[in-house]
């Protein structure tokens, strides 16, 4: 279009406005920046009015998630009436759903009288950002500088919008990231808090159980499969007065009494091998050098069929040990006592085992002064009395020499014993009694018989006893061979037998049942240690005595006594 | 059985001795001879009941433990059989029990072995008063 000449000056500065007003619109987008939509369309808004003078300029943003567009208007200080937003955006409606390529209409009757311009600009590619509408009342409008500057502010608005969209987008990812973030480092809080708790727990309970551990007032530990130790509780310490590190591994060995220690440590082997449960006594020192017994248990513990560890307990039966072994040998005493008498009946028996020749001696002695005291004196007859009193005497002294021995209150001294040897030693010892009658001595002793447990002087006794017996059965027999046969063999079941068997004149069937009594006996000087002493000195032997009629005549005593056994 | 007459003529009392130890059997007559006693001794009851010293028998020396029939149980016999033969015992017992009960039932002595040959004495002339 031609310009006129008196108008190269104006265009001349409108060029310059023009430019300045570009350099104004393209340096908005800084100070848009960090601001909100509205904020950067309302700056714009007043920029453009301000730079085109436009009667009004209108904008219409698209927000996100379907909520209502916004609406913005602004309007020259002299345009009336100022209306709102929605209700411009509602009268320029018709008008903007036109193809905004095409000429820019010219409005009639624009809200009121005035004829307007309407200007529409895209934001963004299509009006998917939004729209600006700019109206004016001038016909030229817009000229070819405006139109640059309204499509100029139009993409800076776009970018600025765009931009200010990414940044609140960014922030609003920043902040649900950020959101999230705070909640993933809450719920790394709550776990980990959680966790705390636990451990906590765990804690707590480890300690309680380590208390517990400890408390117990028996030594308590835990070893690993192959047998060296792991764990041992305070009451282990405190009795050794070890250190964990002297105690662990095998360093326990060295608490144990070293006599104990093996036959412990070869059971502990076989357990490790076998995995069976066991236990076993042993001493253990103390932290004063003293030792106790203790009873050690031992259980494997398997996860499935794998042998984990091995756990146990050693406890202090020493006190129980000890009132053990007193009580055996109260036991033993007692038993001794009441086996051989009460002591009452002890010294009854000897009373009345002593009393025989005693009361011999007193008769015979009182008859031998009569006798001597006689006129004339009865010499014979005072010599008779004298020899009686004489060996009555003697008689009387080797009862109460037996007695003694036999009575003093030790135990039975139990050892292995060859029953053959004391058997010929009692022969040879008493073999002037055989002589006084003529009696056939038989021995049939085995050889080869194994030792017996016995108390040697105790058993000789016995067979002493026997064999008397016997002569005396046969001291009144005249009318066939006087034999005594002494025989000894293996009895039942791990036992030596010994036999006595006389040709006399047998066991009176009256007084067959009180053969054993304590206070019986049946013998013409009642002599030695009688048949009740001998059957408790086998009892005290867990041995028998018994006797059995012949099927000729006279009587079998028998004894029988166990071998000795590897100990 | 064993019996001694004491030396002379003149008829001495006869004692009758039961005890089923050896050494009384042996030693008492010898002593009752000297006392002045004829003497048989017998070694339980059961023998002496079934011989005729019984009748004849003018005292009883007995022993009161003995296998079979006791002392008590002959001096039971003997009152069931209307014997009434004086009865001295002779004991090892020193159970004073024992010594009442034998008194109680009649017995006119009770001698703890070992006795004196005065005691015997005593109780044999005492025994043959209440005859």
């Amino acid at each position: 279009m031609a310009v006129p000449a008196e108008d190269s000056g104006e265009e001349a500065r409108r060029l310059r406005r023009c430019i300045n007003d570009l350099v104004g619109i393209l340096a908005l987008p800084a100070v848009w920046l960090g601001h909100s939509a509205p904020e950067i369309v309302g700056s714009l808004l007043d920029a453009l009015l301000v730079m085109l003078n436009l009667d009004f300029v209108y904008a219409r943003l698209a927000s996100s998630a379907g909520a209502a567009a916004t609406e913005m208007v602004r309007f020259a200080p002299a345009w009336e009436p100022k209306l709102g937003p929605q209700e411009i955006g509602e009268t320029l409606q018709p008008w903007l759903r036109d193809d905004s390529q095409k000429v820019p209409p010219v409005v009639k009757k624009f809200l009121g009288e005035r004829d307007m311009v309407l200007l529409p600009l895209q934001l963004g590619w299509h009006d998917e950002i939004g729209m600006i509408v700019a109206g004016s009342q001038r016909q030229d409008f817009p000229q070819q500088g405006e139109r640059l500057i309204l499509n100029v502010a139009a993409n800076q608005a776009a970018i600025g919008l765009h931009e200010s969209n990414i940044l609140r987008e960014l922030d609003h990812r920043v902040a649900q990231r950020t959101q999230e973030l705070t909640s993933a480092n809450e719920q790394l809080h709550g776990a980990r808090a959680a966790l705390e708790q636990a451990f906590h727990e765990l804690r707590k309970s480890e300690a309680k159980l380590r208390r517990v551990i400890d408390a117990i007032p028996t030594i308590a530990w835990c070893n690993l499969p192959d047998g060296p130790n792991e764990f041992l509780n305070k009451s282990w310490h405190e009795y050794t007065g070890l250190s964990p590190e002297q105690s662990q591994g095998w360093g326990w060995q060295s608490a144990f009494h070293a006599d104990d220690l093996p036959a412990l440590m070869k059971r502990w082997q076989q357990m490790l091998l076998t995995g069976e449960r066991g236990e076993i006594e042993a001493r253990i020192r103390r932290h004063d050098g003293v030792y106790r017994w203790f009873l050690i248990r031992a259980e494997a513990f398997f996860e499935g069929s794998r042998l984990v560890r091995w756990y146990g307990t050693s406890t202090d039966i020493d006190d129980r040990k000890r009132a053990e072994d007193a009580l055996n040998k109260a036991r033993a005493e007692l038993a001794m006592v009441t086996r051989v008498m009460t002591m009452g009946q002890l010294t009854a028996s000897i009373a009345h085992e002593v009393n025989q020749p005693l009361s011999g001696i007193v008769t015979n002695a009182s008859t031998c002064l009569r006798m001597l005291d006689a006129s004339p004196p009865n010499l014979d007859g005072a010599r008779e009395t004298a020899r009686r009193t004489i060996r009555d005497g003697h008689r009387a002294s080797d009862v109460i020499t037996r007695l003694r021995t036999l009575y003093s209150r030790k135990e039975l001294v139990l050892e292995p014993m060859d029953l053959n040897e004391a058997t010929r030693e009692v022969i040879s010892l008493s073999w002037n009694e055989f002589g006084t009658i003529q009696v056939l001595l038989k021995q049939d002793l085995a050889e080869g018989l194994p030792p017996v447990m016995g108390d040697r002087i105790q058993i000789q006794q016995v067979i002493l006893n026997l064999i008397r017996n016997g002569l005396d059965a046969m001291s009144e027999v005249s009318d066939r061979p006087r034999e005594l046969t002494i025989k000894t063999d293996l009895g039942e079941s791990g036992s030596v037998r010994l036999s006595v068997k006389d040709s006399g004149t047998g066991i009176d069937p009256q007084i067959e049942s009180r053969l054993f009594e304590p206070f019986y006996t049946t013998k013409r000087d009642g002599m030695g240690i009688g048949l009740s002493v001998s059957r408790s000195i086998m009892d005290g032997h867990r041995g028998r005595l018994w006797a059995v009629r012949n099927e000729g005549p006279g009587t079998t005593f028998l004894l029988s006594i166990p071998c000795s056994t590897n100990t | 059985m064993k019996s001694r007459d004491g030396e002379g003529a003149v008829q001495r009392p006869l004692v009758a001795v039961v005890d089923d130890d050896e050494s009384v059997r042996e030693s008492l007559p010898d002593l009752l001879g000297e006392l002045g006693f004829r003497s048989q001794v017998f070694s339980s009851a059961e023998e002496f009941l079934g011989s005729e010293t019984v009748q004849r028998a003018k005292c009883l020396v007995l022993d009161i433990a003995m296998p079979g029939m006791t002392g008590f149980d002959l001096q039971k016999e003997l009152a069931v059989r209307g014997k009434d033969i004086p009865i001295v015992f002779i004991t090892g017992q020193k159970d004073e029990m024992v010594r009442k009960r034998a008194l109680e039932a009649g017995a006119v002595g009770f001698l703890l072995k070992p006795f004196s040959d005065t005691a015997l004495l005593e109780a044999l002339n005492r025994a043959l008063e209440t005859a």
